[in-house]
């Protein structure tokens, strides 16, 4: 801590740092959102199983309240400061490049085996790994999907039949999914509920739509945005989604739950979606594959979540990778994942009693994408520059159509372009060699 | 008094009560509809938005106040907030006051720049200051400790002007009096001023108490474990992950405002005394 | 002669006390507000990754070259005074007639204080949250549309236009914060006389009169504190705007506390957010000594 002008600090402080005696009992600190009983649960459970079998390596986990993501990365920057951060820490997937790129996290391949690694769904390992690699290891995933409701459409006459029908090599193309949302569009209704969340979520559920049209957000290497988030396809999706909003045929101020209070005739849905439209929908709902481009027919679906990551100030690194391998075995994954209703990693969880309920339905479907089609969010260090920037330029884009009735591609050219001019800036400023 | 002259006396107030009724439930919505939220299933939260129907509870249970009760230990949650906020409190009115008291009637060298490093420092925003503020918490050793939430907060640029405007206002001739009968300077102070200036200082109390209940950023920061949260981080764990379950959300809030609505009505006692009632005038 | 030793004797115990009194709120506010503002102004020239401390660089004055060529910096200076100068008048207007209204002593009139006072008792998060629905530019699912749409009128996008977006803010800024300053103006109203209202009843003047002669002089000094004070949390607007608008849209709700959080942490460019509440810090203290001396002059 050098670097800070201490004289200030130090008249006041008289209190000096004891030092740990050096013995062989490692104690390890976690940090976690805190979440619902079943997780906390969980957390108590699978600590005090650890904790008895292994007396020389004791485990505490602290449940932290955060108000949003952004609030717990906050906690974690100003931790870090100071040295300050627990041994082992959660972290959203497309931060883990943020933070190895900055040395707060250590990798993890020394804990992972070749074959362990391979149980896992690719896009898991693909997220969390930066410049070669792997810094996370979650239990869970994420993906999206389109969700319908059945007894509206039908009203609507649109072939419901199809739309059940479909699999993962034959999804609906996104002109398929306007049509249906111009149908569906009445003084009531709206045809469509897209993510709109003036954050995050915007990058997260769109993404899919660019790789689709055939350009990425950022290049493979995480160094560019220039020509990609600002290239020809991407405007061109953009105008795409931005002409939903100027018709009308999606809200630009979606409220929660618009879908499940049947204001709203389709959703571009989460799977954490499914199990409360199963607890209190009052109408017949079904749920495809996320629609695909109309030239390329390629088909991507999202993903990524929370994984578990060891910070610079653990002074015991190899405690805390056995811990995690051990927490991130088949049996905690698949209980882990069952306990959060969200799909898990290993792809061996699938088989255990655990998750049964991911052999048929919506969550069959949700593992079949992430099996097949999902692709993680860019891995770059500027990634949260990037994916603030992105998400204020929708917004703007958004707004410009909603008031304006009708799409201006210049606008969205011009907005894209410094989407892109921010990435770079903060790339170039920080990371570039 | 003639008939039409009574007529319009209680006209006027009924007049008088239907306004402040209106104004009042405008005021007062937004509690109204998050106790009806509190009661509704998560569903039917943000169904009806577009009628006043959302400001009834329809299919009313108590189930997400016996979630908020199973999940979290309210009586701990309590105990550390009320513990905080009533320590930051009760050395708030002591210092702020006593500053406030020298710089209103007092002079000394040095007043006039006092007097403007807390008017300068009033408007600096935590926001700003919160990253170097955590630095010298961790190096003075406060990280994860009451006195991390405590000490920074005690001295208000705020409160200080406040107590200052007030005390201007109280009579040179009192304690001119005072300090003939033999009080010292301090000894005036705590023994005749204090006394007959509660309604600043139920004013202060309730404005500090307010601010700190909502506290949520800095306790977030420097606070870690459920042993040591406070309301604020209490009722923050239920935005948890997606999906964020607003029916929890609202119950905690329900439960957290109560004891700031009896600590208002309770306040209001001595503020209504107040000065009024005190036998001195202006 | 024994007297006059008596009374410097006085000045000088008032002077030992002055000191004492006002030594610990000073201390104090050096201790947690003066050095960290120093802090912010000796980072403000670093090149500084909020996540890497430790390849801090110094570079001069660079952040601030940054900054006064940034357009964004403009627009957020811009907001911040647009919402100033609207929101002030008007919420202190709104919360005088609070004030007055619940001053006397009637049944139930701690009754009507709690309720004029309740959108404090709800923390701002879920005030933004609720408004945002209530808000909501589709008449089928937002209150206020549905209102203005069976009155007859076009709906309003209220947040999701740029037009509209700062307006909104100010007015549910304006409902919410005007208990608290309700508050403080009751505490003032509590110190005129009865006996001043009573004479100029007797002497025949009306309400109106009583409360342009009586009232306001009488308030002076709260009214001035209380300009002051919404003034000062006015230039500090962040959480509505963080949870209502994201800054947005086209910019139109960005403020400087809201650009210097996103940039210092959001964004992890602290350096540079920094050097923005150097300025911002500047910028408001030259405000408000400016505006002690207007009303200092008007005493």
């Amino acid at each position: 801590m050098e670097r800070l002008p201490q004289t200030f600090l130090k008249i006041s402080t008289g209190v000096t740092t004891v030092p740990v005696m050096a013995d062989e009992k490692a104690e390890l600190t976690i940090w976690s959102p805190s979440d619902k009983e079943a997780i906390e649960t969980w957390w108590e459970e699978k600590i005090a199983e650890w904790n008895e079998a292994n007396p020389d390596i004791q485990v505490k986990r602290e449940a932290i309240d955060r108000s949003d993501s952004y609030a717990y990365d906050n906690k974690i920057a100003t931790a870090q400061t100071s040295n300050d951060l627990p041994d082992i820490f959660f972290v959203d997937g497309p931060q883990v490049s943020y933070y190895a790129a900055n040395g707060i996290t250590v990798p993890l391949d020394d804990y992972f085996t070749e074959e362990d690694k391979a149980d896992f769904v690719d896009s898991a390992i693909t997220q969390n790994t930066y410049d070669g690699k792997l810094y996370a290891i979650g239990a869970t995933e994420s993906s999206v999907a389109f969700y319908y409701n059945k007894d509206y459409l039908k009203e609507c006459g649109v072939d419901v039949e199809d739309l059940d029908s479909r699999t993962v090599e034959n999804p609906i193309t996104w002109s398929e999914f306007a049509e249906i949302a111009e149908k569906c569009t009445t003084d009531e209704y709206v045809g469509a509920h897209i993510i709109m969340d003036h954050g995050e979520g915007l990058p997260y559920a769109l993404e899919p739509m660019y790789l689709s049209a055939g350009k990425d957000y950022i290049s493979e290497d995480g160094k560019e945005a220039d020509g990609y988030v600002n290239s020809e396809e991407a405007v061109k999706t953009t105008s795409f989604l931005a002409d939903l909003i100027a018709k009308g045929y999606a809200n630009i101020e979606p409220i929660q739950d618009e879908f499940l209070n049947g204001a709203c005739a389709t959703m571009i849905g989460g799977s954490w979606d499914a199990s409360l439209l199963e607890e209190s929908a009052e109408f017949d709902w079904g749920v495809t594959y996320y629609p695909v481009n109309d030239d390329t027919k390629e088909a991507v679906s999202p993903c990524g979540d929370w994984s578990a990551a060891v910070s610079k100030d653990c002074e015991n690194v190899d405690a805390a990778g056995q811990f995690l391998s051990w927490l991130m075995n088949t049996d905690n994954v698949a209980s882990y994942a069952a306990a959060i209703a969200k799909p898990a990693t290993r792809v061996s969880a699938y088989d255990t009693e655990a998750m049964a309920d991911y052999k048929e339905g919506p969550r069959a479907l949700f593992k079949e994408q992430l099996e097949n089609t999902a692709v993680p969010r860019p891995r770059t260090p500027s990634y949260a520059t990037f994916s603030s920037a992105y998400a204020e330029a929708m917004t703007n884009i958004f707004s410009d159509a909603s008031s304006n009735e009708e799409v201006d591609e210049d606008y969205i050219q011009s907005e894209l372009d410094t989407v892109a001019e921010t990435f770079t800036e903060d790339y170039e400023t920080y990371y570039a060699e | 008094m003639t008939k039409s002259m009574k007529f319009s006396a209680k006209f006027g107030k009924f007049m008088f009560y239907f306004g402040n009724i209106v104004i009042g439930i405008i005021f007062v919505s937004p509690l109204i509809w998050m106790v009806s939220a509190s009661l509704k299933p998560e569903a039917k939260i943000f169904a009806n938005m577009d009628s006043l129907m959302t400001f009834l509870p329809t299919q009313a249970s108590l189930a997400n106040y016996a979630e908020v009760f199973s999940r979290l230990n309210m009586p701990l949650v309590f105990k550390n907030t009320l513990l905080y906020i009533g320590l930051i409190l009760v050395l708030d009115l002591l210092v702020n006051s006593m500053c406030g008291y020298a710089l209103a009637k007092f002079e000394f060298k040095g007043k006039g720049a006092i007097l403007n490093l807390v008017i300068a420092l009033m408007v600096l925003p935590m926001e700003a200051i919160m990253l170097p503020l955590y630095i010298e918490m961790s190096q003075l050793g406060w990280v994860n400790t009451m006195a991390a939430l405590v000490i920074p907060f005690v001295a208000k640029c705020f409160s200080i002007y406040m107590f200052r405007q007030f005390f201007c206002d109280i009579p040179d001739d009192l304690i001119e009096a005072a300090a003939i009968d033999g009080s010292s300077p301090a000894g005036t102070f705590f023994k005749i001023v204090m006394p007959i200036s509660k309604t600043v200082y139920a004013t202060v109390f309730i404005l500090d108490f307010v601010a700190h209940w909502n506290d949520f950023m800095w306790p977030f920061l420097v606070m870690t474990g459920e042993d040591k949260r406070t309301i604020q981080l209490a009722v923050q764990s239920f935005f948890g992950t997606q999906p964020v379950h607003y029916s929890a959300i609202m119950a905690a809030l329900v439960v957290s405002a109560i004891p700031m609505i009896i600590m208002f009505i309770f306040m209001q006692k001595y503020y209504v005394e107040g000065i009024a009632s005190s036998g001195i005038k202006g | 002669m024994a007297n006059t030793k008596k009374l410097s004797g006085r000045k000088r115990d008032e002077r030992i006390t002055a000191y004492a009194f006002v030594a610990p709120a000073v201390i104090l506010l050096i201790a947690f507000l003066v050095v960290p503002m120093i802090y912010t102004v000796y980072f403000s020239g670093f090149k500084y990754q909020i996540m890497r401390p430790d390849a801090m660089k110094f570079i001069g004055l660079e952040n601030y070259q940054k900054l006064f060529s940034d357009k964004n910096f403009w627009i957020a200076l811009k907001n911040t005074v647009y919402f100033t100068v609207l929101v002030v008048p008007f919420q202190c207007a709104l919360a005088l007639g609070l004030a007055l209204l619940v001053s006397k002593k009637f049944r139930g009139v701690s009754i009507f204080r709690t309720m004029y006072f309740s959108p404090q008792l709800t923390s701002m998060v879920v005030i933004s949250v609720l408004w945002t629905v209530l808000y909501n530019a589709n008449p089928n699912t937002g209150l206020i549309n549905s209102i203005l749409t069976s009155l007859g009128m076009d709906p309003i996008k209220f947040l999701s236009d740029a037009d509209t977006a700062m307006n909104s803010i100010i007015f549910m800024s304006a409902w919410q914060g005007a208990g608290y300053q309700m508050m403080i103006f009751l505490a003032g109203l509590q110190g005129i006389p009865k006996d001043q209202y009573e004479a100029a009843s007797v002497d025949g003047a009306n309400k109106f009169k009583q409360f342009l002669y009586i009232t306001i002089p009488g308030l002076k000094g709260t009214i001035k504190y209380v300009i002051m004070i919404t003034m000062i949390q006015a230039m500090k607007l962040f959480t509505q705007p963080y949870i209502m608008t994201q800054g947005g849209p086209k910019n139109s709700t960005k403020t400087l506390v809201y650009y210097i959080y996103t940039q210092g942490f959001q964004k992890g460019n602290f350096g540079y957010a920094c050097s923005i509440a150097a300025v911002f810090f500047v910028i408001v203290v030259t405000m408000s000594m400016a505006m002690k001396k207007v009303t200092a002059a008007t005493d």
